[in-house]
């Protein structure tokens, strides 16, 4: 048995709908579904689904997305003390 | 040159050895300890390598101080999900006792204690053998498939403490807990044990070995199959896949490798090392002798 | 069944050991909602109960800091799970029933074994809100999650009748400018409408969120070495691998208790359990 490695072909062919399945942009009145219940409904094995379901989570957004998450949390944390704590010199400029 | 060994002023001698010596078992078992033993830091000498004895790592050492504990619960084994012994494990919360006890010797006997740190020195060697510590402080003796069981508890996790202080020694047992009473049966019956038919090297597993006249043999130990086994997600696991990263020439297939399921999982058990510290337990699920004598409901 | 007096006495060996809070759930109710292969009775065969315990976050006074790094590591004691095992020990050792910890941990990418979040409304610890969908305690808001799973039957405790989100106040704020704090604060994550003072619709970018709850960890490092290894220009690799990112990045992965959530700006501005964030 080999060390398992995915088609990048067929990562690119089903990442987008194996993505919006799982869990991973959620709604409060319904589940995702698991790797088992998406390739019974692809028509895929659970081992690829969960291959493909891995790497997309990871590629969903690029790098530059964790810039701007740092900016997202500096801003917002100043903001809030700015506010909260009557601070106006705390606000980032 | 002083002699490092040499009593000194305050030194615990006669019954005021033995008394130290139970008050510190005491703690151990308050501190969460199943078992406590000592061994003596000499007897190491005959079965450890150079740099790996307790004078090695503590000159002048005269004792060594083992508890076991902190071993998977009955339903740890019973479960069914292979992630739960893989990702909950609880080695480290007798690493805590063995970190007390070396801070007690310290601060209520005046000895010098050092914590063997359960890590390795170098590549897989580790600074001493805790399961050797185990064994010669009478917690347990080697199973065939390995681990150090202790007759009542079964497969535990080990922390020892080097100390000059002269406790009193306990010395190793000679109640085996290999073979278990049901792998004798089954040995006369199939030639085989349980540990054995779970993973036999020659089918691709770490172990081979035999029963002779009641007592368990190892034969051989593939311990760098055992390790991608124990250590699927960890150090090894981790270099491996970024040496294929980096020999593979194709943009989008070193991005499969790179996010892929193998990555993440090992850089989970990376970041979370101490509940992923073992990752493979098949031959102790299937040993008799491995889950304490406990039946649960 | 076990007694009231048996359950009691688990609940209380778990606050002990530093739960804020601690819940039962039978294992039965995973079913209507999980998905077969991640219900208690997949992990311990014969489960019955699932005792769930919160754990506290950040401080009152970490949760005032406004460099927001600080509480990226800040870290936990992570007492809910000192609680389930005091809790395992007990149920094992006094009562000779299997107990295990809830395994947590992601194993397939964001995917655990078992939801931490669902263990708790079913427990009656909380409910879900816009936030993330985060649980809410109606007392305490933000709480931290474990669970054991065990063959002793315990009388389950019911999921929470009154949703602890939305907050009387975020309804007010919903009726006059048709949005809540949460909402307002990290529109790129979160989205959700509310209707007679009720959740109607609530939405969660899990992925996009991951960006901010972990900046940095085993996500960054990974998205940081792909950039590496894709890179040509030995001087740029160089830069790269020497960034203050990528050594968060790693840094993360050793220091992991400090590093487990590193965003919380949803939660600094939910009113859900304030009060006890007013110190001197």
């Amino acid at each position: 048995m080999t060390f398992f490695r995915l088609d990048p072909e067929l990562y690119a062919r089903h990442k987008d709908e194996i993505l919006t399945l799982s869990n991973s942009f959620q709604r409060i009145d319904r589940r995702g579904l698991s790797d088992r219940e998406i390739a019974e409904r692809l028509g895929l094995d659970e081992r690829t689904v969960t291959e493909i379901r891995v790497i997309a989570e990871r590629d969903c957004y690029a790098l530059d997305e964790w810039q701007r998450a740092i900016d997202f949390k500096r801003k917002a944390c100043s903001d809030w003390a700015a506010a909260a704590l009557k601070r106006p010199d705390l606000r980032e400029p | 040159m002083t002699d490092e060994r040499a009593p000194a002023k305050g030194d615990l001698v006669g019954p005021a050895t033995t008394s130290a010596t139970a008050r510190l078992k005491a703690l151990a078992l308050k501190s969460g300890a199943t078992v406590v033993g000592v061994a003596d830091a000499a007897a190491f000498d005959t079965h450890a390598p150079s740099k790996h004895r307790p004078a090695d790592l503590l000159p002048g050492a005269r004792t060594v101080v083992v508890v076991g504990g902190a071993q998977p619960r009955a339903g740890d084994w019973v479960a069914t999900s292979p992630w739960l012994l893989s990702t909950m494990g609880t080695t480290e919360r007798i690493q805590g006792v063995g970190r007390r006890i070396a801070q007690a010797i310290e601060s209520e006997l005046g000895y010098y204690a050092l914590f063997v740190p359960p890590g390795t020195a170098a590549g897989d060697a580790p600074f001493l053998s805790l399961m050797l510590a185990a064994e010669l402080a009478g917690l347990g003796t080697r199973s065939l498939a390995g681990p150090i069981l202790n007759r009542d508890h079964g497969f535990m996790y080990w922390s020892a403490v080097v100390t000059t202080a002269p406790f009193d020694v306990d010395g190793p047992t000679t109640d085996a807990a290999c073979p278990a009473p049901a792998c004798r049966d089954m040995w006369e019956r199939e030639h085989t044990t349980p540990c054995l038919r779970v993973c036999p090297l020659d089918a691709g597993g770490c172990l081979a070995g035999r029963l002779d006249d009641g007592h368990a043999v190892r034969t051989a130990y593939d311990a760098a199959r055992c390790n991608t086994r124990v250590h699927t997600h960890w150090v090894g696991g981790f270099q491996k896949v970024l040496e294929e990263t980096l020999n593979e020439p194709d943009r989008e297939r070193r991005k499969m490798l790179v996010y892929g399921d193998f990555m993440t999982r090992t850089l989970w058990s990376i970041t979370y090392s101490s509940t992923n510290i073992a990752q493979c337990f098949e031959c102790m699920r299937a040993c008799p002798a491995a889950h304490g004598l406990k039946e649960m409901r | 069944m076990a007694t009231d007096g048996v359950v009691d006495a688990v609940k209380r060996v778990g606050l002990a050991a530093g739960a804020r809070v601690v819940g039962v759930a039978a294992a039965a109710a995973f079913r209507a909602g999980v998905p077969e292969g991640f219900r208690p009775e997949d992990i311990l065969p014969g489960a019955r109960s699932v005792v769930v315990a919160g754990g506290d976050g950040p401080t009152a006074g970490a949760w005032r800091c406004p460099d927001h790094r600080v509480m990226e590591i800040t870290g936990y004691d992570l007492r809910e799970n000192v609680a389930i095992h005091a809790m395992c020990d007990y149920i094992e050792r006094e009562l000779g029933y299997y107990a295990v910890q809830a395994p947590s941990l992601p194993v397939h990418g964001h995917e655990p074994p078992m939801s931490m979040m669902h263990a708790a409304e079913l427990a009656g610890l909380g409910t879900r809100s816009f936030a993330a969908h985060i649980i809410l305690n109606p007392e305490y808001g933000l709480l931290y999650y474990a669970a054991l799973i065990t063959t002793l039957p315990l009388p389950a405790d019911p999921p929470l009748a009154e949703p602890a989100c939305p907050h009387p106040g975020c309804a007010a704020m919903y009726k006059r400018i048709g949005t809540t704090p949460c909402l307002r604060v990290c529109p790129a994550c979160l989205s959700g409408t509310m209707k007679n003072a009720r959740i109607e619709t609530s939405t969660y970018d899990r992925e996009k969120c991951h960006s901010r709850a972990q900046t940095y960890g085993i996500g960054s490092f990974q998205k940081a070495l792909l950039a590496v290894v894709d890179e040509d220009d030995p001087a740029r690799r160089r830069d790269m691998i020497h960034s203050d990112f990528f050594a968060k990045s790693v840094q993360s992965l050793g220091f992991f208790r400090d590093s487990i959530a590193q965003c919380f700006e949803c939660m600094r501005v939910c009113p859900v359990g304030r009060k006890h964030r007013k110190l001197k």
